[in-house]
């Protein structure tokens, strides 16, 4: 049944639409051991038990939680929670197939190929739920996960991996840059319009099963039954491990090459890098310079599109600002690069070759730093005992994984189809990148600069496709299974 | 006699194609995802869709059909943007569709049912096994339907179709076998611009993409 009003939002699982911002993050990999204590632990943070720490939900806040608790489930969750075979087959064949055997799909090959991934992300079959606790502090983040891992006095779960996030000043991530931006903003929630974003308003369906979805006419299918799948979304979970040395080093040869360049000035006007704030070395500023063309965005959040070539122009862009563009008149990608990050990943209204799929990929993106920041003054000692892993705990949230989300990353990040001047091109950040065919071309008046040779700046660790049922759902499942 | 004597080869054969099925069943090769780009754009897909009426009178109504929407169908191929080729054809009692596109399978039926699903919905109401509709409503069935109705088609070169077969003699067989379950086949296909993609000819021939 399709539905066009506004869904219940104490249905809802909060971190679909909205991100908490809490500074810390805890992902436990779970296995159910006693599904009956699961069964009543599910039952009792959905309302059985109002002592119990409850699943949060999407209502608006009077006053922001200490702590936040969702949880999601994989097929093999669903079976071992009594759910029957015949309606886990209800559920996409992708999310019932799994994030491992898509994998040459969406560019997780070689070093990223799930034989090469964590041992907890290897064996799905183990794999049931991942219950995800956020804080302000790491107290409040102990206590949280200590009361889910007592359930069953202990022995409910088995515990694949407890996968901890924690935020960086400013809301940047490895890399450097700034992040979570940009999001979709859904029609008839409260925050859509605060502000000005020259993208048109995404349907409900786009995130939670049982809507209109952005594609005219179409929704997706709901599992069954519906009190299992309506107002439910996916995740594609993943640890992504982020090469920020090499990437680094690859922002210097880039810059090198560009400098020696007869096309330099035209990239990078003469001078102009004296003007920034803070002012900075030509070298310097042309390796920020290729940081944001990579992505899109200077490394402070301003879009290349709206400031092509300083991070902080006068006027400023201010917070509010940060969305407020678009792409149309920028044809040739000589602001913003058509093989960009955010460009691949949100074409906006740019001419792209699927031209019905414009908005209709967006997805919900929310991601925390793991591992240590990166210190350029102290960097990590090659011969280090033990290698030093950074990265990202990433969410990719949507209501379908197959439409939104490996279209993505399939056609767009890792294939380039959206413009003929970049298919067979792969994204610099996240792309499937091969040092012998690699390339991303930056426009430079009515030529090109191509920057090729480089390797892959992120690599998979493990990931799961997973379910984010409604709290009706969860309760349901909690029902099933005790 | 000699009716009688073809009549019992076939005979025969059935019978052995029941029997090596169950002695030695040969799965039928799954396609898999690769990520070179050749791999990757002018995919194709073979539509044989069986009518629901074979009469000379069903087989002029799909053909009207068709021809009706004809403009729908090709102002739609256009705006999915990846579309080489595509051919509506009518053959024996089967009515297919046979395209040549770019990147993923799915992705690209996906595009289909949003950019003309509602012709999708008045092909699919004469044939013969229709999938649930409308298509928009139940697009995961109707992309499962399109997988089972798609003619299979043999990899560039066929001896890797079987990479553990050790004794070649028993290629025949396995093939005899593939086919038997995979009646509808595309033995190759020529192109003679390989691994570019529909908006990359569009381009370099001046053509709006």
């Amino acid at each position: 049944m399709v539905r066009d009003e506004t869904p219940n939002l104490a249905d809802v699982q909060g971190n679909i639409l909205r991100g908490y911002r809490k500074h810390l993050v805890r992902h436990l990999v779970l296995t159910v051991l006693d599904r009956r204590a699961v069964g009543n632990w599910l039952l009792d943070v959905t309302g059985r038990d109002l002592t119990a720490h409850q699943v949060t939900n999407a209502e608006p806040w009077d006053e922001k939680p200490s702590t936040c608790l969702n949880v999601a489930v994989t097929p093999q969750g669903l079976a071992a929670l009594g759910i029957a075979r015949s309606a886990i087959e209800t559920f996409p064949t992708e999310f019932v197939a799994g994030m491992a055997s898509r994998a040459t799909k969406i560019g997780d090959v070689g070093e990223s190929a799930p034989e090469n991934w964590k041992p907890e992300w290897r064996s799905p079959e183990r794999l049931h739920l991942v219950v995800t606790v956020h804080a302000d502090t790491e107290v409040d983040r102990e206590a949280l996960s200590r009361e889910v891992l007592a359930v069953g006095g202990g022995q409910a779960f088995a515990v694949l991996a407890s996968l901890d996030g924690a935020g960086f000043p400013g809301g940047k991530v490895h890399f450097g840059y700034r992040d979570s931006i940009a999001q979709p903003r859904f029609i008839g929630a409260r925050e859509a319009l605060d502000r000005p974003d020259r993208q048109p308003l995404v349907e409900i369906g786009a995130a939670l099963l049982g809507y209109l979805t952005p594609i005219e006419d179409v929704i997706f299918d709901v599992p069954k039954p519906e009190v299992l799948g309506l107002n439910g979304s996916f995740n594609a979970f993943r640890v992504l491990e982020q090469r920020v040395v090499a990437f680094e080093e690859f922002l210097t040869d880039s810059a090198e090459t560009i400098l020696a360049s007869p096309l330099a000035d035209q990239v990078l006007p003469a001078g102009i890098e004296r003007t920034w704030d803070p002012p900075m070395s030509r070298l310097d500023a042309m390796r920020e310079l290729v940081a944001a063309k990579v992505l899109g965005r200077w490394r402070n959040g301003v879009s290349v599109q709206m400031s092509p070539h300083t991070p902080t122009p006068k006027p400023p862009v201010s917070e509010e600002q940060l969305n407020d563009f678009a792409y149309r008149e920028d044809t040739d990608g000589a602001r913003c690069p058509m093989g960009s990050h955010v460009r691949r990943c949100n074409p906006r209204d740019a001419r792209i070759v699927q031209r019905s799929t414009n908005h209709a990929r967006r997805i919900v993106r929310r991601g925390i730093p793991y591992g240590p920041i990166y210190d350029a003054a102290q960097p990590d000692l090659p011969d280090a005992p033990e290698r030093v892993e950074r990265g990202l705990l990433g969410s990719f949230i949507g209501a379908s994984l197959l439409v939104q989300f490996e279209s993505i990353l399939y056609d767009w990040m890792n294939l380039g189809l959206l413009d003929p001047r970049i298919t067979g091109t792969n994204d610099v950040l996240v792309g499937n990148n091969d040092p012998a065919f690699s390339c991303f071309a930056l426009p430079v008046g009515e030529t090109t600069i191509e920057l090729r040779g480089f390797s892959r700046f992120t690599v998979t660790r493990g990931g799961a496709y997973l379910f984010l049922p409604s709290l009706s759902a969860i309760k349901h499942l909690g029902q099933s299974a005790a | 006699m000699r009716w009688t004597k073809l009549h019992a080869t076939m005979m025969v054969e059935r019978f052995l194609i029941w029997y090596w099925k169950r002695r030695a069943p040969v799965a039928t090769p799954q396609w898999g995802w690769k990520t070179s780009l050749a791999d990757n754009v002018q995919q194709q897909m073979n539509l044989i869709m069986p009518l629901a009426d074979t009469t000379g009178v069903g087989k002029a109504k799909a053909v009207q059909m068709v021809a009706a929407n004809i403009d729908e169908l090709f102002t739609g191929l256009n705006n999915i943007g990846t579309v080489h080729s595509a051919r509506f054809d009518l053959i024996g009692e089967y009515l297919c569709i046979i395209t040549v596109y770019d990147g993923d399978h799915e992705v690209y039926i996906r595009d289909f049912i949003s950019v003309f699903g509602s012709v999708f919905d008045a092909m699919i109401k004469i044939v013969a096994d229709p999938p649930p509709w409308p298509c928009e409503l139940y697009s995961a069935e109707f992309v499962k339907w399109i997988g089972d109705h798609e003619g299979f088609q043999v990899p560039y070169n066929l001896t890797q179709m079987f990479p553990d077969e050790k004794n070649l003699e028993n290629l025949s067989r396995d093939l005899v076998l593939l086919l038997a379950d995979n009646p509808y086949v595309q033995i190759g296909r020529f192109s003679g611009y390989p691994a570019l993609s529909t908006a990359q000819i569009r381009l370099a021939a001046g053509i709006e993409w």
